[in-house]
């Protein structure tokens, strides 16, 4: 028999993955349509599920199996089909207007791959497979943080905080061993769906009273 | 077993409101489930004193005297804000404010929020704490939500936003932590994230992971505690919020986000040593006193100063566990029950005025004393008893958080917490003086006589309760409450 493939090549498909999923978040920066925002979001979580599904063949962690068809399943099928749903129903597909062109955009956030990765240099000798994951996570964080800001249709703010979740989840395999206990997953996963649910009501009933999906719209409530 | 019912009662009360019919049925389902926490509880603390630590299900479901404390809190607020929505809602359904559906949707949400406000202080798993707070967000969106008004909406909304961003960044810090203690543990990661587990192991943790976990965490659960500069989501939902969601808001989940803060608290403490996390707590907590005493000197809204008020209060517990030693912990724990139990009658008699003058704004209120003579009365006694004036008993854990500052050489910060501490006195006592016992305005007015209302016996009960309470600590501190504070203290302090 063969022996089993090397760690080397696990490694390396993690890096790459996980360069991927930071590639895939770049695209969703700059990209103005709202349907292809959450194919992209689809996209990204397929390679957190194939990073989970790499980290349980090579470390044998029967667990980190069901993260990875957890994810599939919710993250790469339900919530992008959730959220088409709603976009389909509240007959919005146009481009977003974002506070910054394209250009400028990119400029932050290449401003901010350089801040993750600084502030995952003191931890990368520590990680386990793969190099690079944990920056790559901190920068998914800091550019949902920012594309949160930047966006004002309501749905794309929801798109941001689910990549900056995705980057949770990156960092969950790339550090912890056999990933986090199961019931913790579950938890996460379940909480994740409900928070997407609330969300669309909530922006089914923006779209009601405002007539409009734009937060900048939000503005009654101050001193 | 006392632990799984405390969690399933309310759980099932909530889910049983779903298939319900009538409002009735609503309102007793709501009551009984509430009414039987309370001998829980207290169960627990008796069950806590006597052996310790209690747990369920190997460990999963773990209590001790700090989560103790936590439960005798929430379950006393809860079922004081369940007797109080009978009468608020039943006030608001005669004013046509609302319809069944939305009725059903209140009392059906708010045994769910509790259930999960409880699972957070039961939960040893850090993992499943911060899911069981992450679920009391969640709860609780739709019923900022509930008036449906544009304001509402944009309330709910930013509180999601806002607390979704806090709390990602909470699961980070938990992650971090995990992570930290991986290799001191070996491959025994099936309890690695309990905390009683952690406890015993975090000196050996990576400080420079620790450092980083402890202030995302921080951060995260600081958003959920309403910690300047992460407080801005607090004054629109506390003020569009029902009364009564907003009181279990601004008491319960506030005591649960903090004591997240001092379960991380610990662990950082013994893997760091008291400086680095003792400075970062004293800091976030004065800095959330000195932007809550403008905010309330100059506001014009009794619901948005309310807000403000439990911004100031989550400071003083942050930073007395931040000034840390003894005496900062039993600070901390005491401020936990003193501002839990006073903090309702300040959002019940608020509810009251609001729904008789059918405005939020001190300025078109007058003369409260005059017209709804307990609701005026109690409002004056709150707000003494809130701003901790003596004899009520937030005036001793306020003066003990303050001894803990000059103790730990913290002088500046002690003057700047007199200094806020002060402000929001003056800014809290002007505004309510006037609406109390002002001349009430003409149209209050029934020719030259002031027209007394009678109030509503449901909402008076609610305010009796909490008030007999009130007056109750200033003068007395039972002597179980007593040896669970003081052992709560000693699990902040570090004690195992």
């Amino acid at each position: 028999m063969n022996p089993p493939a090397s760690p080397e090549i696990g490694s390396q498909l993690i890096t790459l993955m996980a360069a991927l999923m930071l590639v895939v978040q770049l695209l969703l920066a700059v990209q103005p349509m709202l349907f292809t925002s959450v194919r992209l979001y689809a996209i990204q979580s397929l390679f957190l599920a194939g990073i989970a599904g790499v980290v349980a063949f090579f470390d044998h962690a029967g667990d980190v199996y069901v993260v990875a068809a957890l994810t599939v399943i919710g993250k790469v099928i339900f919530l992008p089909w959730l959220l088409n749903r709603q976009l389909r129903h509240i007959k919005i597909t146009q481009e977003i207007e974002p506070l910054l062109n394209p250009t400028a955009t990119m400029m932050v956030c290449g401003g901010l791959v350089l801040l993750g990765y600084l502030v995952a240099r003191p931890f990368t000798s520590l990680e386990r497979l793969g190099n690079n994951t944990l920056g790559i996570a901190i920068t998914l964080e800091l550019t949902g943080f920012f594309l949160m800001i930047n966006r004002r249709k309501a749905i794309s703010q929801v798109l941001a905080l689910l990549t900056m979740e995705n980057g949770v989840m990156l960092a969950a395999i790339a550090l912890t061993t056999y990933g986090m206990p199961l019931v913790v997953e579950f938890g996460i996963f379940f909480d994740v769906l409900v928070a997407v649910m609330i969300l669309g009501i909530l922006i089914y009933r923006i779209r009601e009273t405002f007539a409009s999906m734009d937060t900048g719209k939000l503005n009654q409530l101050k001193e | 077993m006392t632990l799984i019912l405390l969690l399933l009662i309310p759980a099932c009360a909530g889910l049983l409101c779903l298939v319900a019919r009538s409002r009735e049925s609503w309102e007793h389902l709501n009551l009984l489930a509430f009414a039987a926490l309370v001998p829980l509880a207290l169960k627990i603390v008796s069950d806590v004193l006597a052996q310790g630590t209690v747990s369920a299900f190997e460990g999963f479901f773990r209590a001790d005297a700090l989560s103790a404390l936590v439960i005798v809190i929430t379950t006393f607020v809860a079922l004081a804000c369940a007797i109080y929505s009978v009468g608020y809602f039943r006030a608001d359904a005669r004013a046509n404010k609302i319809t069944e559906a939305q009725l059903r949707r209140y009392y059906a949400l708010t045994p769910l929020f509790v259930a999960v406000m409880l699972l957070v202080p039961l939960a040893d798993n850090l993992g499943v704490m911060w899911v069981a707070i992450e679920s009391g967000t969640l709860a609780s969106v739709l019923l900022v939500a509930f008036y449906n008004q544009k304001t509402s909406i944009e309330a709910a909304w930013k509180y999601i936003i806002i607390g979704s961003i806090g709390i990602s960044l909470a699961l980070f810090g938990t992650i971090f932590t995990y992570y930290s203690a991986v290799n001191v543990l070996g491959a025994g990661t099936q309890h690695g994230m309990n905390w009683s587990v952690l406890a015993g192991i975090a000196d050996k943790f990576d400080p420079k992971a620790m450092r980083l976990a402890f202030i995302l965490v921080l951060l995260g659960y600081g958003t959920k505690a309403g910690l300047a500069p992460m407080h801005t989501w607090k004054p629109d939902a506390y003020s569009e919020a029902p009364v009564p969601t907003a009181a279990l808001l601004g008491t319960a989940f506030v005591n649960c986000a903090i004591y997240g803060i001092a379960r991380f608290d610990v662990l950082a403490v013994k893997c760091l040593g008291p400086e680095f996390p003792g400075r970062l707590l004293a800091g976030f907590g004065v800095a959330s006193i000195l932007v809550a005493a403008p905010f309330i000197l100059t506001q014009r809204n009794f619901r948005r100063i309310l807000a403000y008020s439990s911004i100031d209060h989550a400071g003083i517990m942050v930073a007395a566990l931040g000034f840390g030693g003894k005496l900062g912990a039993l600070g901390a724990a005491l401020h936990m029950l003193f501002h839990g139990v006073t903090k309702p009658l300040m959002f019940f008699c608020a509810g009251n005025v609001q729904q008789h003058f059918g405005t939020p704004y001190f300025r078109r209120v007058r003369g409260v004393i005059h017209i709804l003579p307990w609701t005026g009365g109690f409002f004056l006694m709150a707000t003494l008893a809130v701003t901790g004036t003596p004899p009520f008993s937030i005036f001793q854990s306020e003066f003990i958080t303050l001894s803990a500052a000059l103790a730990a050489h913290h002088a500046w910060l002690a003057f700047l917490f007199i200094a806020g501490a002060a402000a929001i006195f003056v800014g809290f006592l002007v505004h309510m003086v006037k609406m109390n016992l002002g001349k009430p305005r003409p149209d209050q007015l029934k020719g030259s006589a002031v027209q007394r209302i009678k109030e509503c016996p449901w909402k008076l009960g609610a305010m009796v309760m909490v008030a007999t309470s009130v007056v109750a600590l200033a003068f007395w501190l039972p002597q179980p409450l007593y040896q669970l504070v003081q052992q709560a203290a000693q699990i902040i302090g570090g004690a195992q």
